[in-house]
Parts: structure tokens; sequence; C-alpha cells
């Protein structure tokens, strides 16, 4: 399969890959869920595809590769690979062996758990066992994955790690067709930037192709030899997202959603700014920026509104002393680590891919208590566990994970999943609890159509925001966010911290892990948890100007 | 040409899926009420032993001259209660002693497990033959399927409630203060769904095959009573003379059996959309 003489090779004029009216539908009710699409990839290029979130990008890989979830289908459109159509059903199964490699947008969910590392990278290549395992370790270099992880089970390893080992298994066999689905949702800038060599490396290369799902401008902008921008469009009224809220003017200027459903834009020159970006005005000044909340004015949801109780003290929400932290196997990852959440304060903690990051979450919101140390909600102590939290502390923290796929019951509608913390904890039930859980979902950029959506049915970016209203219907003091950005386009990530911006002015302090510099240049104070420590800051990245800091466009704009 | 195809894969489909439910609905329906639409009283001798079919007689008649068809027809009753009736207690018992094992882990799952294998060392036929010494058939027949069963429900119910309790929605319940049973209602049992169904099928077989057998071996309904387990033993002599009166009560035996695992089946992969 790997070989690739000269002679094999078409003329130039035939694109690698080619899909013409690509349509797909839902079968039961024959709803168009991706208006047709063409594109085409030629020998060695980059093919970036964006576009917001819940338009179809992902679906448009699975259409490509005949790899549709139950209950859709491909009722038009070719695929061809070097002129010859594929047909779908087996013949696309031999191809996709033979030729491609595919990273899935959820690679925690595809890896299997009870697989080592390297038999996860190594399962498709085909040479001997010796060559195998230097590829591996190869690869493994090169996406700056520790050695030691190569014997580590896929379920043992940090979301972040979990993407690159699933890129390196999918970059094993040098696939002629690399297809990868958001690389770097989970990855902070240097690791991203190893992902992004990693695939520049393939442009070019005679008989290579990648297509490319991502919301990172960035990315698409230095990577991509074309962009297909997939726009909601004609499907607004059923599948869109909510429209954006007025507080989003220059949205639809930067990010032009056309009414043809779907166009292509020839190559993008590399974007001149290379800013590395990051948050944090200087020095940690938790207390100046808690913005006095009086006056309504700001469009605050009632729940949030009602957790108002300790008015904006000095005294902090949320404390951990001498905080230690252990992987599930004993290692250590966070020795002491002393932190304070002020009311209305925004903390951000960044740091490399598999430091512990999710891990202090999980601390604070008791779902694995750590290994030592003191947590302290409103200056009195906080037990360690979920189960010997009264009700009142356990509304008070609340936690969105980072897996929006099992972060969220299968069996139920994303409406009742947001509806059933506010019948726990406010005791909203029937009508009322359901019309303020489409409110909470329309707070977050979800149209009310998607209230009554399973997970199954709904993007990695518009589950994201489920678990986020989820999360905001508690009404808690604390809100704890993992990644709250991570697959979300330009424009939905901005309305989500727009929304936790004016939020936390009267309502919870926020909490978030990320590695997304827009994330983190909103919050008033950044820690970087790097070395089994917390530091203000990354010690590496200099201080952006404060008007970029407070720019509210915050996310991803300052690179596109 | 695709559009045309692809519809047709969609209803052959569909009714693959609905033919097991439509059938399985018919036998609930139509066993019961049989009874009334035989055209001879099933226990009353009326021609001659292992007559052919024929005239008065379209499946025969049997060992004692009683008419086959009216005996099939009056003949499931007992047997499609007691499977039934075995089942659902065999998996709503197997299912709850999964979600205990399963949630709780530790000592109460090697609990459950070390019962379930005792139980399952002994074979069910066996078991049901030891209890049909002390108990009524019937009550034989259900014990021994609950026995049989509930074990096997509980181990598969167990593994997949202890892989869902580590899964972000089950610990955003536990977050939320809910108590232990509304996580396993709501969090945990809507996502076992498919698996208690598919399993359900089997149990249902496994309690046919116990009725069926203990019946033929005349531990079940006794003699007069027309029953298709019990017709299977009575007319095996005279098989050569008259094989529909073999047939025709394995027949519907064996399509209860096909009927109620295929239905189970079907729900088990309708998609998602669909349910």
């Amino acid at each position: 399969m790997t070989t690739r003489t000269p002679a094999v090779r078409e003329g130039a004029a035939v694109p690698l890959l080619a899909a013409e009216q690509l349509t797909v539908r839902r079968a039961h009710d024959g709803a168009t869920v991706l208006p047709a699409v063409d594109l085409e990839i030629g020998d060695g290029q980059v093919l970036a595809v964006t576009g917001t979130s819940g338009a179809g990008k992902t679906t448009l890989l699975r259409a490509l590769l005949d790899v549709l979830p139950d209950g859709l289908h491909r009722p038009a459109g070719t695929v061809r690979w070097r002129g010859a159509p594929v047909p779908a059903g087996r013949p696309a199964r031999r191809w996709r062996r033979a030729r491609c490699g595919w990273l899935g947008q959820d690679p925690a969910a595809d890896l299997n758990p009870l697989w080592r590392v390297d038999r996860l990278i190594g399962e498709g290549f085909t040479g001997d066992t010796g060559a195998r395992a230097q590829r591996v370790e190869a690869l493994m270099q090169q996406l700056d994955l520790p050695p030691v992880l190569a014997s580590r089970r896929a379920g043992e390893i940090s979301g972040g790690q979990a993407q690159r080992v699933a890129l390196a298994r999918s970059l094993c066999a040098d696939p002629e067709l690399l297809v990868l689905d958001e690389p770097t949702s989970a990855l902070d800038r240097a690791t991203a930037d190893l992902v992004a060599e990693a695939v520049r490396s393939r442009r070019g290369v005679p008989g290579r192709c990648v297509v490319l799902v991502t919301h990172d401008t960035r990315l698409a902008a230095e990577l991509a030899d074309r962009t297909l921008v997939l726009a909601v469009g004609p499907r607004r009224s059923t599948d869109a997202e909510a429209a954006p809220g007025p507080q989003l003017p220059a949205a639809p200027a930067r990010e032009p959603c056309t009414a043809t459903a779907v166009r292509l834009r020839s190559s993008v020159p590399p974007a001149t700014s290379a800013v590395p970006a990051t948050p944090a005005k200087g020095p940690p000044a938790p207390t100046e920026a808690p913005a006095p909340p009086p006056t309504a004015a700001a469009p605050t949801t009632e729940g949030a509104s009602r957790t108002v109780a300790p008015a904006p003290s000095p005294a902090p929400v949320l404390s951990t002393r001498g905080l230690i932290l252990l992987t599930p196997d004993g290692t250590p990852l966070l020795d002491a680590g002393d932190l304070d959440l002020p009311a209305g304060g925004w903390l951000a903690v960044t740091g490399p891919s598999g430091t512990g990051k999710t891990t202090l979450l999980h601390a604070l919101a008791g779902r694995r208590p750590p290994a030592g140390g003191e947590l302290l909600l409103h200056g009195h102590p906080l037990p360690r566990g979920t189960r010997s939290r009264d009700r009142r502390m356990l509304r008070a923290v609340q936690l969105a994970g980072q897996d929006t796929v099992t972060e969220l019951n299968p069996a139920h509608t994303a409406g009742r999943s947001v509806a059933r913390p506010l019948k726990v904890f406010h005791g909203m039930t029937g009508a009322p609890g359901r019309h303020r859980a489409r409110e909470l979902l329309e707070a977050v950029g979800l149209s009310t159509e998607l209230s009554h959506r399973r997970p199954t049915e709904l993007s990695g970016g518009q589950r994201r925001r489920v678990v986020l209203a989820r999360a905001l219907a508690a009404g808690p003091d604390v809100l704890l966010l993992d990644e709250p950005t991570a697959g979300l386009d330009p424009v939905s990530a901005r309305l989500v911290l727009d929304l936790l911006d004016r939020l936390r002015r009267s309502g919870p302090a926020i909490l978030t892990v990320t590695h997304d510099p827009g994330t983190a240049a909103r919050a008033d104070q950044v820690l970087h948890l790097t070395g089994r420590r917390l530091t203000p800051r990354p010690p590496t990245t200099p201080d952006l100007s404060p008007e970029q800091r407070t720019e509210p466009s915050g996310v991803r704009q300052h690179h596109g | 040409m695709s559009r045309s195809v692809a519809f047709l894969s969609l209803s052959a489909a569909r009714a693959r899926r609905t033919a097991p439910v439509a059938a399985a609905v018919v036998l609930l329906v139509c066993v019961p009420l049989g009874r009334y639409a035989a055209p001879h009283p099933p226990e009353r001798t009326v021609a001659a032993p292992w007559t052919p079919p024929g005239g008065r007689h379209p499946l025969g008649t049997d060992v004692l001259g009683r008419d086959v068809l009216s005996r099939v027809l009056a003949g499931g009753t007992q047997l499609l209660t007691l499977s039934l009736l075995a089942a659902a207690v065999a998996v709503v018992c197997g299912t709850a002693l999964g979600l205990a094992a399963g949630w709780s882990g530790g000592r109460v799952a090697r609990g459950v497990r070390a019962l379930g294998d005792l139980l399952l060392a002994v074979p069910a036929l066996v078991l049901a033959l030891v209890l049909a010494t002390a108990l009524p058939g019937a009550t034989a027949v259900v014990v021994a399927a609950v026995l049989a069963g509930a074990p096997l429900t509980a181990r598969v119910v167990g593994t997949q409630c202890a892989y869902l309790r580590d899964s972000g929605h089950v610990h955003a319940a536990v977050e939320r203060g809910e108590s232990t049973p509304a996580v396993l209602v709501h969090e945990v049992l809507p996502n076992l769904r498919r698996l208690v169904a598919a399993d359900a099928g089997l149990r249902l077989v496994t309690a046919l095959q116990i009725a069926a057998a203990l019946a033929v071996l005349g531990l079940g309904p006794q003699p007069p009573e027309p029953d298709w387990a019990l017709m299977l033993s009575e007319n095996l002599p005279g098989a050569a003379l008259n094989p529909w009166a073999l047939l025709a009560p394995a027949v519907p035996l064996a399509g209860c059996a096909w009927a109620f695992a295929a239905t189970a089946g079907t729900v088990a992969h309708t998609p998602r959309e669909a349910v």
C-alpha cells in the first residue's frame, strides 16, 4: 500500500481526492444534514475545513470516508480517488484501509482503553517488529510524547496525550490520505505547533494529501493550500446555531455565512503574526478584578444572579492549601499547590499536556479526591469527596468536564440534561424548568430546537456548550471549566466567553483549564501548572498589551 | 439509481425489524385465544388413533384419536405464560443484582459473583429436575429458570454498570447530590436498556426450553391436558403413522422461541433515533 512509483501517479490535472455533490441526509425524516459539497485536493495539498460548530464538518469527513453513523446516509454524490470513483460499501472500506489515516474528534473515546500506547500507535504499520518499534518511537518523539507513555494504557493518559497518540496512530503507516478532525483542540500552543509541523511535513510530498478540520484559524492559514468554509446557510431554521446575539457585531464580517451553503476559498496567505499570545496582564492582581456587579444592566441570567450571596468581598470563594495531586498510579502531579479564587474572579490554569490540569479540576469538584491538602469554600473547609459534601456545597462547585462524549447521558436530550440540576437544586420542574433550560441553552448559543436532541445528534462543539449550560443551571458559586472552548468555532467561543465574563460580575467565580490563549487572556490571573508546581503565568511567553487583553473578541482572532 | 437502492435497503431493514415484533404480538394474542378456535374439544377422542390428515382433521389425530389441530391451538398457553413469567422474574432479579454489584463494587460484587458462579455450576436442567421433585411443575420451571438465568443477567449488567459508573454524566449526577437510586434509574438504567433487552430474549428462550423439557419428561402438565411439549413425547411412537402429530406442536414451539429472541434483538439494535 505504501508503494508509490511515479508511474502510478496520474497527470497533475487529476486531483488526488475529489468529491462531487456530496450530500448527507438523516435516514428517518430525510432532513438534509450536509448540503451538496464539492471539493478537490491535489497532490501534496492540504485542505482545511472550517465553519461554525454544527455546520457538518465532521459529517463531511465521515461522508468522504463512507463511515457515516447510524441514522445518516449519503443519497447523492461521488468520491473520487485519483480520478476513479470510490463506491460506498466494501470498496470504500478497502480504500480506507489501504489509503487513509483518520484522527477522530474524540480521540479519547476512539482509542481502546485497554491497549498500550505503543500497540495503539503501531497497529497500522505493516513492516516487521523492529521497524515498527522504531517508527513508533520516532513518532512519539516527534509529537513530544514521553517514552514512559509507551507502556501506559490508553485509559491512563490525559486528553491532550490521547489526541497526540491518536494522531501518531493515524500517521504511523504514512497514509496517502490523512484526515484530521480537530487535531489540536486539546493541545497547548507549543504542542499544537508540533502537530502543525507533522502536517506541514506532508505538504508538497507527491501522492500525499491532508484534510484538516479545525477551528484554529491560525493553523488553517499556516497549513492549508485551500480552505473550505461550511456555513449553516439554508439549514439555519432547523439545525443552525442560535443566531449570534447583538453583542457580536463583528462576527459575521469575519466569518461570512453565505447563502450558498458552501464555498471554496483559494489559498490563504500564511498569517503574518505569529503572536505567541498569551494571557495575563502583568502580575496577578485578583482583588481589582471583580467589576462592580451593581445595576442589573448586564443581562445576567436569573440562576446566576441568585447566587450573588457573598458579595464581591476580597475573601476568596475557593482556595486550596497544600494541595497534593497524584495520578491514579501514584505519580505525583502537584506538590503543595495553593490557589485562591476571589469572588467574581477568573483564574486560568494552563500548562503542558498531561501535567494534571484536569486532575486539579476533578480534585476541586470532588470527583477524584486529592491525595492531600485542604480545600476551602468561602473560608470554610470543603470535604474532599462529593459523598461528604452537603447539597449547598455541591451546588456551589460545578464542573463542566472535558470529554463531551461521556459527560452527557446518551439517553437524555440536551434539554433534559440541563433541566435536571434545576430540579435538584432549585426545585424547578415541569414547564418552568423546561423553559429555563431552553433559556440556558440559548445563552450558550444553542437554538431551542437542539434541546430535543440527544448527544449523538449534536456536534462536539454543541455538546460542549450543553455541558456548560448544565453546570450553569445549578447556579454555582464556582464554575470549574475544563477546556470550555475546545471544539468551538471562534464566533461560538467568543459568545461563550462573553457570557462567562458577564456572569461572573454577579455570579460564579470561574476557574478554567485551557490551552487556548484567547480563553486564558480573559482571566484575571493565569497560573501555569508545570513541574509539579503552580506558578503565576507562563514564564516563557511575553505579555500582551492591555488593549489586546481587554479586547472582547479574544478568541484566536488575533491570529487570523 | 442510488436513491432507489437506498430506499429499498431502508424498507428491507424496516421489514427485518418489524417482522419479529409482529410475530411476537400475534403469538401473544392468538395463543391464549386458540382454545376457543379449536374445531373439536381438545381432550376428546374423535377418530381412530394416528389418522393421517384429511377430512374433518386437517392435521390428523394423535395417540388417543384426538384432533391434533385442536390440541395445538389449545396447547400453548401454559408454556408461554410460564416462560414469560420466568424470564421476567429472572431479568428483574438479575438486573437488580447486577446494578448492586456493579455500582458498589468490592465485597458486594464479589458476593454476587460467587453466588452466580455457584448457581451456574449446576446445569439448568438438573436444577429443574431436582426442584420438580419437591415443587409443583409450574413453580419448578419458574424457580429453575430464574436461578439459571439471573446470574447471567447479573454478570453482564454488573460489568456494564461498573463501566458506566466511571463516565462523566454519572459523576456529574453524583456531584449534584442525587441519591444512588436516582442515579441508577436516570443515568445508568437508560443506557443499559439495549443490553437488558437482548438479555431478556436469551432468558426467555432458556425458560421456554426448561418448561418444554420438564413437560416432555412428564413433570409438567399431566396427560389429558393439551400441551405442545407433552404432545411431542405422547406422539413420538406414532411418528411414522402421522408425522403431523409430532411436527404440528414443534413448529409453534420453535416459532415462539424465534419470535421472542428476535424481538429482543430488534430492540437491542434499533437505531437511537427510532426508539
